[in-house]
């Protein structure tokens, strides 16, 4: 087997002596799936941003089928048979998926007055039906009204189109469900089939360990190692991935429930952009129970959770904390009342980036009266309590003026975790608490959660992990289209009927059509 | 490119409060030495009947080594100098926090000269009403200073308010609505002068004289001075507070973390109406009270063609990086500009022009670099650059 991509000592250090690749090699054989695996930050993408195009290597040689080659720009790389299929599709969403595929490589006629768009078209036709993707029915529909999975299905087409013989996917699954990774993963098999080569970036191990022949584990912009799939275990994999040995499943627990703390009353809530996103909800969660809600992202989990925490108006519908109505009641007036907050977007949400960790750590208390001395902010208090999060949450580094920009995923979520669970809350909601977090890190804040319920607190845990919702909460509710399609025990259902339910297709109606959405 | 720029970005994102204020002082000397080539360039164009100078025997008119001790002699070089950069100094402190203190807030105040002119116009005439029923001696100026301030206050900050509410009501950019509404201040004050107030004394749209109780005496400095000193006093303690208010009080905090990050600041349940109208009911009534400041102390009347005090307070503001603590060197050095332009102009025949392009040539280099921090930050924070700015703000 021959090598199809070649990288050796690569090193990228930023402006500011960020060092995000050392000294880095990986070798990928032609026809085969690699997997880059490690933790957020670990330098995976910004590796592949070296490879494609994007970032100029401080030191090292990016070698394709043997010669050495340099990249100015991703347009260079995709000339020479390099694509990467982003995490966040590159679609002009209102165009079409002819118009998508040709966008900036258009074939033309008439000395480049038209499009031609019937040499696009058969090109189009011949791709989908040689790899299977199935997308010849919607060559002229708009890319908006596709699903998720279709839509990655189109921009792996056009890199295809593009001639791409390399295919680099940065993290594809986080945005399908279940079914649709399975079906991605099958087009990795097509892809591989017609002798193409596949990197795959993902901090999900049972991926790696599934889909890839080879597995590279990098760790702090280091390669830890490189091996093959066969015979290796996640166990094995989490270990070398963040360095020590990890819990990865919470175990079961016994559980006393209370008096409902979190009333949700069909509540609705609209987006933004004034759609329904939440229609017509009742929730309830006890003291000392975890619910989960699971579903794809964009079916009205935000705005679910915004309603709850008051950051977002509703429609119709209530919301109770402790038996009080708190519909009317302000975000701050919320929070007095015992609410916490672990917001899915913590780097926009739960810190101020320009600030460092002291003046973070008042956020949201900033006006409570334990934190006043007389009209002022009391930051020898503040000062105290910021110690007293780094110290137990253990925040690294533990220094206080330290902008919360500089600190890793990790660390800012368990700044955030320690922050939030000091304030002795009643009420807790986390929207997927360990998204992009380190493996060691997510295994701490599954604890702290069952930490608080124990103690008496309402969680309510919002989470397109699968795994982590069946196993950290005792009721889940999945969610579809602004709906629970259903509210079920994770010990009673599979994966798979999970997974369904999150395509909005309950089991036992089997025959419902799943439309495109 | 991109990276190289995002390098530069990160160069000035980077910089330490020490390295900005070297920074700014290079940025001074090198202003010197442009506006000097500036002068000999304009003193060899011009033509007049004894040159300063000869270079290499050609006669030039103006000789800068002169041009700046001049100027650094009419700002700072008597009494009399010292007395009329202050003066300008401290109304610039007053619309230099109106612009700083909502641009804590993520808001444009470009309006401070609407607040400021509509804030003098009221005092003025809050004056000129009472002046027949107040008492006379100390006593009027205990009720009148007081009263007199307070009107163009409460009018600077109803003028503030209003494209305040404007946004939060409607949507309505900020920054179009001050500048638009300092238009309609300017002519809307110039017609109720015309129309309403104006004396019989002199020709012009001028009001009559406020009473004498409510002006400011000089202290220490020569009666014939335009300045007071317990005034430049009481606008550092107006500065202060306004530092104090923002960086040590827990609405500041609100204020500082919805500038810095609007989804943040949310989170922590501040709110963005909250903090909309209060700091552009701030900013309007510091202008205002700057506005009364320049009646009471300065003109000790209103009168058309106030200067552009107000958009001034914006560069001061911004060469102060909108930090109310760098307010004073700041505006030490656009008064000293003030004044020094001037007394070139009296004693060398300089043309006004002339001292125009040297004020900006000096206030745009030395502030093209807090500009382009600024300006960095704004596309760190919107994601256009991605740069990590370290260890400062």
């Amino acid at each position: 087997m021959s090598t199809a991509v070649q990288l050796e000592g690569i090193t990228k250090r930023f402006p500011g002596g960020v060092l995000a690749n050392d000294d880095v090699d990986l070798t990928v054989e032609h026809g085969t799936v690699h997997a880059l695996l490690g933790e957020n930050g670990a330098g995976k993408t910004t590796l592949m941003n070296v490879l494609y195009g994007l970032y100029e290597p401080t030191a090292g040689t990016v070698r394709l089928d043997g010669d050495a080659v340099s990249f100015e720009t991703p347009q260079d790389a995709i000339q020479r048979g390099v694509g990467m299929i982003h995490q966040h599709f590159t679609l002009v969403r209102p165009m079409t998926v002819l118009e998508n595929v040709a966008l900036g490589w258009e074939p033309v006629k008439y000395g480049g007055l038209t499009i031609d768009e019937a040499t696009i078209e058969e090109e189009l036709r011949e791709l989908s039906e040689r790899y299977g993707f199935g997308i010849s029915e919607h060559i002229h529909t708009p890319v908006e009204e596709l699903s998720v999975g279709t839509q990655q299905r189109v921009e792996i087409v056009k890199t295809l189109y593009r001639g791409a013989d390399v295919f680099i996917f940065d993290e594809p699954t986080a945005v399908l469900t279940p079914q649709e990774s399975e079906e991605l993963f099958g087009v990795f098999d097509e892809l591989i089939d017609q002798g193409k080569t596949l990197i795959f970036i993902t901090h999900k191990l049972n991926e790696a360990l599934t889909v890839a022949d080879r597995i590279t584990v990098l760790r702090d912009g280091r390669t830890v190692e490189t091996f093959d799939t066969e015979g290796a275990t996640t166990q094995e994999l989490a270990r070398k991935m963040v360095g020590r040995d990890v819990l990865l499943r919470v175990e079961g627990r016994e559980r006393d429930q209370g008096d409902p703390r979190l009333v949700v009353d069909s509540l609705s809530v609209r987006t933004n952009q004034g759609l329904p996103a939440v229609d017509g909800v009742d929730l309830t969660v006890r003291g000392g129970e975890i619910f989960g809600v699971a579903g794809v992202d964009g079916n009205g989990q935000t705005e679910l959770v915004e309603a709850v925490t008051g950051l977002r108006d509703v429609e119709s519908g209530t919301v109770a904390f402790d038996g009080t109505d708190v519909t009317g009641l302000s975000r701050r007036e919320r929070m007095n009342r015992g609410l916490a907050y672990i917001p899915g977007e913590r780097q926009e949400q739960a810190l101020v980036m320009a600030f460092d960790l002291t003046q973070n750590a008042v956020l949201g208390s900033q006006h409570r009266e334990e934190f006043r001395d007389g009209r002022q902010i009391d930051w020898e208090r503040v000062r105290a309590h910021t110690a007293e999060i780094i110290d137990t949450y253990d925040v690294r580094p533990p220094d206080p003026t330290v902008l919360a920009r500089s600190l890793s995923g990790g660390n800012q979520q368990k700044f955030v975790v320690g922050r939030e669970f000091l304030r002795d809350p009643d009420i807790v909601v986390a929207a997927h608490p360990t998204r992009g977090v380190d493996v060691g890190s997510m295994e701490f804040i599954h604890e702290q959660l069952i930490e608080m319920s124990e103690r008496g607190a309402a969680v309510l845990l919002v989470s397109a992990s699968l795994d982590e919702v069946t196993s950290l909460a005792d009721r889940i509710g999945v969610m579809y289209d602004g709906q629970f399609v259903d509210v079920v025990e994770p010990d009673a259902v599979t994966k798979t009927e999970l997974g369904l339910l999150m395509a909005g297709q309950h089991p036992d109606e089997p025959d419902v059509c799943r439309e495109e959405r | 490119m991109r990276e190289r720029i995002e390098w530069l970005f990160g160069v000035v994102l980077r910089f330490s409060a020490a390295e900005r204020v070297l920074v700014s002082l290079s940025a001074v000397v090198f202003a010197i030495f442009v506006g000097g080539v500036v002068v000999l360039v304009a003193g060899y164009a011009a033509s007049c009947e004894s040159a300063a100078l000869y270079i290499l025997g050609a006669p030039v008119c103006y000789n800068p080594v002169e041009v700046y001790l001049v100027m650094l002699e009419g700002s700072f070089g008597d009494s009399f100098s010292l007395a009329a950069t202050l003066q300008w100094t401290t109304l610039l402190l007053f619309t230099g926090l109106s612009f700083a203190i909502p641009y804590r807030a993520g808001l444009f105040n470009i309006g401070a000269q609407g607040q400021f002119i509509l804030g003098s116009l009221a005092t003025t005439v809050t004056l000129l009403w009472l002046a027949d029923l107040a008492p006379s001696g100390l006593a009027g100026t205990l009720v009148l200073v007081p009263v007199g301030l307070f009107a163009g206050t409460l009018v600077g900050a109803l003028y503030g308010l209003l494209p305040g509410y404007l946004k939060v009501r409607f949507e309505m950019n900020e920054v179009i609505t001050t500048l638009l509404l300092s238009f309609i201040a300017a002519d809307l004050a110039f017609v109720a002068v015309d129309r309403f107030f104006t004396t019989d004394d002199i020709q012009g749209t001028v009001t009559d004289r406020i009473p004498e109780e409510a002006t400011f005496s000089p202290l220490v400095f020569p009666s014939s001075t335009d300045f007071s000193l317990p005034v430049f006093v009481f606008a550092l303690v107006v500065v202060a507070g306004c530092y104090w208010l923002l960086m040590r009080t827990a609405v500041g905090y609100d204020i500082r973390a919805m500038g810095a990050q609007p989804k943040a600041a949310v989170f922590g349940g501040a709110s963005q109406r909250f903090t909309t109208l209060f700091s552009m009911t701030a900013a309007g009534a510091v202008a205002g009270l700057g506005g009364a400041i320049y009646v009471m102390m300065i003109l000790g009347r209103w009168q058309t063609g106030t200067p552009p005090l107000g958009f001034d307070g914006i560069a001061v503001s911004i060469l102060a990086g909108n930090n109310p603590a760098g307010l004073l060197p700041s505006g030490l050095l656009f008064g000293a500009l003030e004044s020094g332009g001037r007394a070139i102009q009296l004693r060398l025949g300089v043309p006004s022009e002339l001292i125009e392009v040297l004020r900006g040539i000096i206030i745009l280099l030395v502030a093209t670099p807090e500009l382009f921090r600024l300006l960095g930050a704004h596309l760190n924070r919107r994601g256009i650059i991605d740069v990590d700015t370290g260890g400062s703000d």
